[in-house]
């Protein structure tokens, strides 16, 4: 799932500087000179303008033939957008290019703004109607953020990926994991129980452990590890240095282990970021559809 | 005695290696130092855990500390275990077998637990995900829409199908409550149709079929009077063309018939009043009607400055005896001129001339009914409760302040013919005759002996004589003047004459007072009233009664102009008027729908059907 979504960022423009420039990628929102971004700009403009000339009586609403002619239009625009969904998973050859698809799925999803809100006619009220926009306006809104996080975020992740010895995989990140947890558990094989339970303590927490909430803010109040390197900090802060004490080893390794598990945890975090907002994403998507059919269903069922 | 120690260590191929060690001895110590027997390099193990000790055929373990192990699953600080049978010690992250060997005993130690709990095997794809973090994304997603599809879409249907059988009932409606099908409403209701938000079957009837009319009816069989048969009013409206043809065929093929109710009373728009129907909607009929529904009498109508018929007036063509309300109108054309036989002689010009007998007659008795210089037209007419037009002029308020039907007088009582009933006219006049004598000559001398030769004494005594006798017969004369020409009842009213000659069953012809001569549209007389009478209605050039003074389309173009302000003429201060300030579509007797809601702003009461013209459109008779 994680590499699935990983793979499945699209990659934003590197920023470049100076002649060191790379124009041979070009990111979904960029794709062919923003021409989805054109093509729903002139769609949002001439149902803007059309709303201010067309006259209905005895105000703009749903019912018209021209809000008819805005809900079939926004109906079916929502039906292909969520045919992303399957399109990302069919591998397709050819012309078939899920860039495009991305492109105009992202600048006609924009559009429907426009459309879905015209065809209200700007009469909400606590109804199934203004459910169905209340849901796509989520879905959009979510889908602005995804946006917004994708094209910001990878590049924080490379950054806290990036080591003196080149880029860390997730897997190098478990396995220094492991390899400091084992050299902790050697290292502390001579201390007393007291000081051995803190350290067991460290190494029986799980470093991918914690809710949702902790993750996305990064704020891990039960740290073990933390609270390994404070307490016997604080055990020894008045022993006298002998040279070969065992604590010293185990404290370098604490640090070492907390260091690591700081970047983990910033990796995870931005992680959580790219993944949330299709957790919005694409249930709100469902309730949508569902929304939309008991909002159309409705106004034929009370013609 | 002898204990044999084996360390069983997993290779990375899964092989296991074991290294074995021999401790001599009754006792030997477990824990992570490297100096005890069972040496467990665990930190979860104290340095000197616990102690063995062999006695015969029993093996005592007692912790060194007070932490506790286990044996065989149950935590213990010490246990006594038969070396026959054998047992299972674990410390921290370390399992010891407990077996023997001939004499010695086993204690087969294996490492159960990974170092640490990254050590343990993770699935990374899902451990660098929020998986198991939130709610899956596939199960929320149907759980949304299935959620989404029970609430707002089957509640309402099983709302609906349990309250079917209240459609059509006026007095009935459903329960106080929710009901889930108002989740469906787009937009509130008119302010007319509030009560029934929580009821939406009483307009939404069946499944799948939109409004109808006959919904509508249910409350409104009252109210919404038919404009005209719908087939007539779908001709007159003419095939729709260009997009209008498209947006029209579309509409009934999804069963949306043209015609019906709700295509003006659109609902859930917002929670005020209707608005006025536009005179573009009156006007996609009316505009060039005659050529669509070749047989209408109706003139074309499409905009009140611009293009609208003369009026047509409902003028009496006789007035009759007994329900005037029968009396036979016709609708003539302003344009014709025409004329109405009410049955009373009135010049107008007469009585409001300012110089004439009249005029003088108006000055003598104004301090008694406060004229002015010359009679005016409120002297004789007065406005109607509403003050939308005039009661009927009466005869003994009005005319009688100067056309006195008195005709004896007795002390300073005067004793008047009664109006309106000529058979009690002629009675009065017989029983004056009969019950009065003849003036008394003054020299009319007495009984007493005359001289011979006086011959006008007896002459004056003879025609006394004579007078007396035919006293009775003067009435017959009387009534005769007072029916005929110069007598009070023919100087106004069209005397029908006595059925032959010696007879004197003179009659009165039926008088009818028109209160409404606008039956299809409306007038109001308030609403005017900054304007002088005889700038629209000119009586002063009235000579006759049969004179209709009502003001053509003309006089009312100077002032008011069409909805858009269209006029032939140029109009000062124009009044842009659309078809609905005289019009309605459901038209009753009443105010037109728009200047009703106008009162009802203006907190005046509104001119219903009932209020308006109490008499209807023709004034009670009057004989």
């Amino acid at each position: 799932m994680a590499s699935q979504a990983q793979t499945a960022a699209p990659a934003v423009r590197k920023k470049t500087t100076g002649r060191q420039r790379n124009s041979m990628h070009d990111g979904f929102l960029r794709h062919k000179n923003f021409r989805w971004m054109k093509i729903a700009t002139v769609l949002s403009i001439t149902c803007l303008v059309s709303y201010f000339l067309v006259d209905v009586q005895p105000r703009h609403n749903g019912g018209s033939w021209y809000g008819y002619t805005l809900g079939t239009i926004g109906a079916l625009l929502i039906l292909w957008l969520t045919c992303l969904g399957l399109r990302k998973r069919a591998i397709t050859p050819g012309g078939w290019s899920l860039k495009a698809w991305t492109s105009a799925h992202v600048y006609l999803g924009l559009s429907l703004i426009v459309i879905g809100t015209l065809h209200t006619g700007f009469q909400l009220g606590w109804n199934v109607h203004t459910l169905a926009w209340s849901l796509m306006m989520i879905v959009i809104i979510s889908g602005i953020v995804g946006i917004y996080f994708y094209a910001t975020l990878p590049d924080n992740l490379s950054s806290n990926r990036a080591d003196s010895d080149g880029a860390v995989t997730e897997k190098m990140m478990i396995e220094q994991l492991r390899s400091l947890d084992r050299q902790l558990h050697d290292a502390g094989q001579p201390l007393d129980p007291s000081q051995a339970a803190l350290v067991q303590a460290s190494l029986e927490q799980d470093p991918f452990a914690g809710n949702f909430i902790q993750r996305i803010t990064n704020s891990y109040s039960g740290c073990e590890t933390r609270a390994a390197i404070a307490e016997l900090r604080r055990m020894r802060a008045y022993q006298p240095r002998m040279g070969d004490d065992p604590l010293d080893k185990v404290d370098g390794l604490l640090q070492r282990k907390e260091s690591t598990l700081a970047r983990l945890r910033k990796h995870l975090q931005i992680k959580a970021l790219l993944q949330v907002w299709l957790y919005v994403h694409v249930p709100m998507t469902f309730a949508l559809l569902a929304a939309l059919s008991a909002h159309i269903f409705s106004v034929f069922f009370y013609w | 005695m002898m204990f044999i120690v084996r360390q069983v260590a997993l290779k990375a191929d899964g092989s296991e290696i074991v290294r074995q060690t021999e401790v001599a001895g009754e006792e030997i110590f477990i824990g992570r130092n490297a100096s005890n027997g069972v040496h467990l390099p665990d930190l979860a193990v104290n340095p000197v855990h616990a102690k063995m000790v062999r006695r015969g055929g029993e093996l005592i373990v007692t912790a060194e500390s007070a932490q506790p192990f286990d044996v065989d699953g149950r935590s213990v600080e010490s246990t006594t275990i038969d070396v026959a049978r054998g047992a299972e010690l674990r410390f921290g992250g370390h399992i010891i077998a407990l077996g023997t060997e001939g004499d010695a005993i086993t204690l087969t130690v294996r490492r159960v637990e990974a170092v640490s709990d990254s050590a343990e095997d993770k699935d990374e794809a899902a451990i660098y995900s929020l998986k198991g973090l939130l709610p899956g994304k596939r199960m929320s997603a149907w759980g949304f829409a299935l959620l989404v599809l029970i609430a707002c879409l089957a509640w309402p249907v099983y709302t609906w199908s349990s309250y079917k059988d209240l459609a059509y009932k006026e007095k009935i409606s459903r329960p106080a409550g929710f009901h889930a099908d108002t989740m469906w409403s787009s937009g509130k209701l008119s302010l007319a149709h509030k009560t029934l938000k929580n009821d939406c079957q009483s307009c939404h009837v069946d499944a799948f079929v939109s409004v109808r009319d006959n919904a509508c009816m249910t409350c409104h069989q009252k109210d919404a009077g038919p404009h005209a048969p719908m087939a007539r009013q779908l001709d007159a409206r003419g095939d729709p063309t260009g997009f209008a043809a498209f947006t029209r065929f579309v509409a009934a093929s999804f069963n949306k018939p043209a015609g019906r109710c709700v295509e003006c009373h659109t609902e859930h728009e917002g929670a005020g009043a209707m608005e006025p129907t536009q005179q573009r909607f009156c006007a996609e009929c009316h505009d060039g009607m005659d050529t669509r529904l070749t047989d209408t009498k109706l003139g074309n109508a499409a905009d009140f400055g611009k293009a609208h018929p003369q009026f047509q007036a409902a003028v009496l063509v006789r007035p009759l005896v007994g329900d005037d309300a029968k009396a036979p109108r016709k609708r003539i054309s302003l344009d014709k001129r025409p004329k109405e036989n009410n049955g009373l002689k009135f010049p107008h010009d007469m009585h409001l001339s300012k110089t004439n007998g009249v005029a003088q007659m108006g000055r003598r008795l104004s301090a008694k009914y406060g004229f002015g210089d010359a009679l005016e037209c409120k002297d004789c007419h007065e406005p109607d409760k509403n003050n939308v037009g005039f009661v009927e002029v009466d005869m003994e308020k009005s005319c009688a302040m100067c056309h006195s039907l008195a005709f004896d007088k007795i002390g300073d009582t005067y004793r008047t013919l009664r109006h309106g009933q000529p058979e009690q006219v002629k009675a009065d006049l017989r029983a004056f005759y009969r019950s009065t004598p003849p003036a008394r000559p003054i020299n009319l001398g007495s009984l007493a002996r005359q001289r011979p030769g006086v011959v006008n004494s007896r002459r004056t005594a003879a025609d006394y004589a004579r007078a007396v006798n035919f006293r009775g017969g003067r009435a017959d004369q009387a009534i005769r003047q007072v029916f005929s020409r110069g007598g009070a009842c023919y100087d106004c009213h069209v005397v029908v004459p006595p059925s032959g000659s010696g007879r004197l069953d003179f009659r009165i012809a039926p008088v009818a007072q028109t209160s409404r001569y606008m039956e299809k549209g409306w007038f109001t007389h308030d609403a005017h009233d900054k304007e002088e009478c005889t700038s629209c209605h000119l009586a002063e050039k009235s000579s006759d009664a049969s004179d209709l003074l009502l003001p053509g389309i003309k006089d009312c173009r100077t002032c008011h102009v069409g909805e858009t302000g269209a006029s032939l003429i140029k109009v000062k201060k124009p009044v842009e008027s659309t078809c609905a300030m005289c019009h309605d579509y459901h038209a009753d007797k009443g105010a037109p729908w728009l200047l009703r809601e106008q009162d009802k702003k203006k907190k005046r009461p509104e001119i219903t059907a009932s209020m308006a013209h109490p008499g209807g459109a023709a004034a009670r008779l009057r004989r």
